[in-house]
């Protein structure tokens, strides 16, 4: 609509996706899985059991945050994967729960790994004429759980210097399984910090661990950019911090149960 | 918005409308913003564009008790919705106590930013009776104001949490304007 009205696109029909509302509003849990329908808002994930549960409070982190009031009860799911920003809190939480989409058209539907979906800012791997219906993603064990930060120094509309959300199973004190996603690595789209996640598996959450993960290893794999909004060092200085407040909020949040 | 499409080739449509408790039938282009509809065909000027891409909280309504920029909404989608705009907070010839706390505390300086924020408040002390200062803030912080009137809206919404449980829910515009 914005895009619309300051005459940047020009296209010959919209078609308003709010009737099927009826139909892809939920959010459930069902064999397993927890399944979000693409027109389900922010607003109603906010009110929804995900931010009741410990193992999903990475969702009540997001929603605190989450653009103004008044976008929350518009912005939808679907649209927060579609539009392929880098900025997109809930695409950056999805990430870390190795989530897929669902994509129809008349010709059926197709799954696809949500971390496969990106090619580019605003460019999906997805046909025209495919409609994102659905997200999906597995019950997440016991002794885990999410975190979602993010840095800016507003909280209305805050679109976040860094933005970055962790998933980690952690028993007996040991790292069995952590998904990191950051608005960026390098490429203009939320991506995974794999070699983070691969350094930390299998390791105990000490403090030396993280401090190494933070500063070490992270670094080697980011690539941050200097816009008018912050020079890429301040950036990565910032991914450092917030990825270790992410980490050792986790951890509590998993011993805290 | 209008004039790079061609007029004819989207048909009139009709939608109804219950705006502030009144029973509206528009007829709206398929393309028409809902915050057009209100000013333009209703006349409800208290609806202001201020960005006109969600970012400002200039153009906020009320529609099914839920906070809505009606510039990213389309006309055709508050089909058969309640809405709500200033101009409907209080009756004929009274103030709100939104209202009222928000002139008392002397927080309108040029104002254009004044109908979206006593709706956001509205809509705030509508689900939260008693909110704090953070609660406030977070809810106002969507709406900008471009003379910084920020610290004076806590203290209005406080004030008015304070009208609304004493029991004044609207004040008269008469004795309010005669000195005592």
């Amino acid at each position: 609509m914005v895009l619309i009205r300051d005459d940047v696109v020009r296209p010959k029909a919209v078609l308003d996706l709010w009737p099927l509302r009826k139909e892809l509003a939920f959010i459930k849990r069902e064999g397993g899985w927890v399944k979000i329908g693409a027109l389900a808002t922010i607003e109603e994930i906010c009110s929804s059991f995900l931010v009741r549960d410990c193992r999903y409070a990475g969702f009540s982190d997001m929603c605190s945050h989450f653009a103004t009031p008044y976008i929350r009860s518009l912005a939808t799911i679907g649209g927060n994967i579609g539009a392929a920003h880098p900025l997109s809190d809930a695409t950056i939480l999805l990430l870390t729960l190795d989530s897929e989409v669902k994509l129809v058209s008349i010709r059926g539907e197709r799954w696809v790994k949500l971390d496969k979906l990106f090619l580019g800012e605003r460019k999906l791997a997805k046909d025209s004429s495919e409609l994102i219906a659905e997200v999906r993603f597995k019950e997440v064990p016991e002794n885990s759980s999410t975190a979602l930060l993010k840095f800016d120094r507003r909280w209305g509309h805050s679109m976040g210097y860094v933005v970055v959300a962790v998933y980690a199973q952690i028993k007996d004190n040991v790292v069995r399984e952590v998904r990191i996603a950051f608005d960026s690595i390098g490429r203009p789209f939320p991506e995974r910090a794999k070699k983070t996640e691969k350094f930390l598996r299998g390791r105990g959450l000490s403090e030396d661990v993280i401090e190494w993960a933070c500063t070490e290893v992270l670094p080697k794999e980011m690539k941050r950019i200097s816009d008018y909004r912050a020079s890429a060092e301040y950036r990565l200085e910032l991914s450092k911090v917030l990825l270790r407040r992410a980490l050792l909020r986790i951890k509590s949040r998993i011993r805290g149960g | 918005m209008s004039n790079s499409l061609s007029e004819d080739r989207y048909p009139y449509i009709k939608v109804k409308l219950s705006v502030n408790g009144r029973d509206y039938e528009v007829s709206v282009r398929p393309y028409e913003r809902l915050i057009d509809v209100l000013r333009y065909k209703l006349g409800l000027t208290s609806v202001k564009e201020g960005c006109g891409r969600g970012e400002c909280g200039a153009c906020v309504v009320i529609m099914d008790g839920k906070l809505v920029p009606s510039c990213l909404v389309l006309a055709v989608r508050a089909n058969n919705k309640k809405i709500l705009t200033l101009e409907g907070l209080a009756p004929e010839g009274k103030l709100h106590a939104i209202q009222k706390a928000f002139l008392d505390v002397m927080s309108v300086q040029c104002g254009y930013c004044l109908p979206g924020v006593i709706l956001a408040t509205k809509w705030l002390l509508d689900k939260n009776p008693s909110p704090t200062d953070q609660e406030i803030k977070e809810v106002l912080g969507g709406q900008l104001c471009r003379c910084g009137s920020y610290l004076r809206f806590v203290k209005a919404v406080k004030l008015a949490v304070k009208y609304l449980k004493e029991g004044k829910v609207y004040f008269d515009i008469q004795e309010l304007m005669s000195p005592p």
